[in-house]
């Protein structure tokens, strides 16, 4: 009966052991589980915290990056903010947002220029037919002014014509910017013609004082005219507009080594650096032009001069200031936009400025060879013809008046003055018209019949004509008073 | 004179004269005759100006005339030259009248006289 008690204590152990063995299974079980409810609430705790990174990211993309891509489209210099957790930069997240942010981009800049050239072309249009309308009624105004010349009536026409250039102007350069041609055809013109048209064109274009210093003739090619005038035009617009109302807007023209420069200087305010470099960008003309771009109400001179100059071949440079304190714009027209007109066959516009150079010096060296680099020093030394001196013309013959250019001369010679006798007072008209009378009667009172006598006269003046070329003056001008 | 440009002119008339078209002396007409005086022009004057000097160097040459070669209106013209006459640069001539008509009515009247007094013997 020993066994019983050592059975009981043995079942009695194990029983005790075993529940030790399961008492601490159940304990590590349910710190297994702790572990796992604290994992479980952390990671959820984190999942909410992502999901409201993630939807704050989304809303910031939303309200600020977005509008600020599509305004960046328009105005490049506007920042883009980033995204609101910078660490998001690099994560696919991150990558994926900025290609949102990209395609919104292009998207709208091409919706942009879509819009614009729309734009343009309702503009063009619209454009074209009033510049059409102002042409005939250009037309209109001339035709009057060449058949009134009542002052009251002519006054109003002038101011009436002038207006309608300045109209014609603007709808010329409105159309030019929305992509037009410039409306126009003008054949082969003198430059200096060019100029003054477009001078002519502006409010204020007495202030402008145009110095030719090409020699005569230099003429633009036919498709070259009207945007030079255009060009000019607008350059002398800005120089007028911003200089002070009582201060010259000073234009030269000259001829360099490629061409023609046509320098416009204004004695205004000047430029910024920023607005330099702007109206730099404008008229090189390499970027498109955008009408949303030219501000309200457009300011299109300078992107008409852009689009010209990239049409033409021409170019214009604004980036050196004026020595009177403005700005210094330069047109140069190269020597293959350039051509040649005779002067004595179609001569300049009346009221275009002469030349300050002396006729058919150069003219026909310049045709045969370019001029050398440094030609100035030749114009120094070469002689001065005198004043009142006028070249024999081969072509006098044919009786009719002919036009001759007259060089301008600062300081004329007195010595020549009295060659050319005043024979146009009333008083030596007639007593001329009375000698020829009685020359003649005493003529016919000596010779019987005067059919039958050579006509010494004629002889004489051809002689004298090869010999003293003032006196032909002379008898020009008494040939001038008699008729 | 060839080679007239034909189209458009470039430059417009008003700007010949700066926009004035008073004449400084209002006795000059489209028929007045322009001559030179033979005073050497002075420096400094108007671009139009010489031109219409420059015109009158073969002759002189009545407004109109004038006008017609420097592709101007009259009106302008004549301001050019009512200034150059001021600066004695210019003589003009008023224009020769046409020689006095007499009025087609009166002749006419008087015709009619004559032929009643025929008429009544």
């Amino acid at each position: 009966m020993i066994e019983l008690p050592d059975l009981v204590a043995g079942a009695l152990a194990a029983g005790t052991l075993s529940a030790f063995a399961l008492g601490g299974g159940l304990a590590r079980s349910r710190r297994r589980q702790n572990r796992q409810l604290a994992e479980i609430a952390a990671l959820r705790t984190r999942l909410d915290g992502t999901a409201r990174a993630f939807t704050a990211e989304v809303e910031h993309l939303a309200t600020q990056r977005v509008p600020a891509a599509a305004r960046q489209v328009a105005h490049p210099h506007l920042a883009v903010p980033g995204p609101l957790q910078p660490l998001t930069a690099g994560t696919p997240l991150g990558i994926a947002l900025e290609n949102a942010v990209l395609a919104l981009q292009s998207e709208a800049a091409a919706q942009r220029t879509r819009i614009d050239a729309a734009a343009q072309a309702g503009m063009r249009g619209a454009v074209r037919e009033i510049q059409a309308a102002l042409y005939r009624l250009q037309d209109a105004l001339r035709g009057l002014q060449q058949r009134y010349d009542d002052p009251e009536l002519a006054q109003t026409l002038f101011r009436l014509d002038h207006e309608n250039e300045q109209s014609l102007r603007r709808a010329q350069v409105a159309a030019v910017v929305c992509g037009a041609w410039v409306g126009l055809a003008r054949e082969e013109s003198h430059l200096v013609d060019a100029v003054t048209g477009g001078q002519a064109r502006l409010a204020g274009y007495q202030r402008v004082q145009v110095h030719n210093h090409l020699e005569p003739g230099t003429a633009l090619v036919s498709h070259a005219v009207e945007p030079v005038a255009v060009i000019v035009a607008e350059l002398l617009d800005n120089a007028l507009r911003h200089s002070a109302p009582d201060t010259d807007v000073v234009v030269s023209l000259e001829h360099v080594h490629h061409g023609v420069c046509v320098t416009v200087d204004d004695a205004g305010l000047g430029m910024t650096h920023d607005e330099r470099e702007r109206a730099q960008r404008l008229v090189a003309g390499d970027d498109p032009i955008l009408l949303t771009d030219l501000g309200d109400p457009p300011r299109m001179g300078l992107a008409a001069i852009g689009r010209l100059t990239r049409q033409f071949d021409l170019s214009v440079d604004l980036s050196s200031a004026s020595p009177y304190g403005g700005v210094r714009a330069v047109l140069r027209v190269d020597s293959h936009l350039l051509s040649r007109l005779d002067p004595a066959d179609r001569p300049p516009a009346a009221s275009a400025p002469r030349t300050t150079r002396t006729t058919r010096r150069t003219a026909p060296d310049r045709a045969a060879a370019p001029t050398p680099a440094h030609a100035y020093g030749t114009e120094a030394g070469a002689p001065e013809a005198p004043p009142g001196h006028r070249e024999p013309q081969d072509d006098e013959g044919d009786g009719l008046p002919q036009r001759r250019r007259r060089t301008r001369t600062a300081a004329p010679a007195p010595a020549a003055a009295p060659a050319r006798s005043p024979a146009r007072r009333p008083e030596d008209a007639a007593a001329a018209l009375g000698a020829l009378q009685s020359g003649t009667a005493a003529a016919r009172a000596a010779a019987g019949d005067p059919g039958d006598s050579p006509r010494p006269h004629a002889a004489a003046d051809h002689t004298d004509r090869n010999n003293d070329i003032d006196h032909i003056d002379h008898i020009d001008d008494e040939g001038g008073a008699a008729r | 004179m060839t080679g007239r440009p034909a189209g458009r002119p470039l430059v417009p008339a008003y700007l010949s004269t700066g926009g004035v078209t008073r004449p400084s002396r209002p006795h000059l007409e489209r028929l007045s005759v322009l001559a030179r005086s033979g005073e050497p022009p002075p420096a400094g004057l108007p671009a139009a100006e010489l031109a219409l000097l420059d015109s009158l160097e073969g002759g002189s040459l009545a407004v109109v005339e004038a006008a017609a070669l420097l592709r101007l209106p009259v009106s302008a013209v004549r301001v050019l030259a009512a200034d150059l006459v001021d600066r004695d640069l210019v003589l003009a001539r008023a224009p020769i009248p046409p020689a006095e008509r007499y009025d087609p009515d009166l002749l006419k009247r008087v015709a009619d006289g004559l032929r009643a007094l025929k008429l009544r013997p």
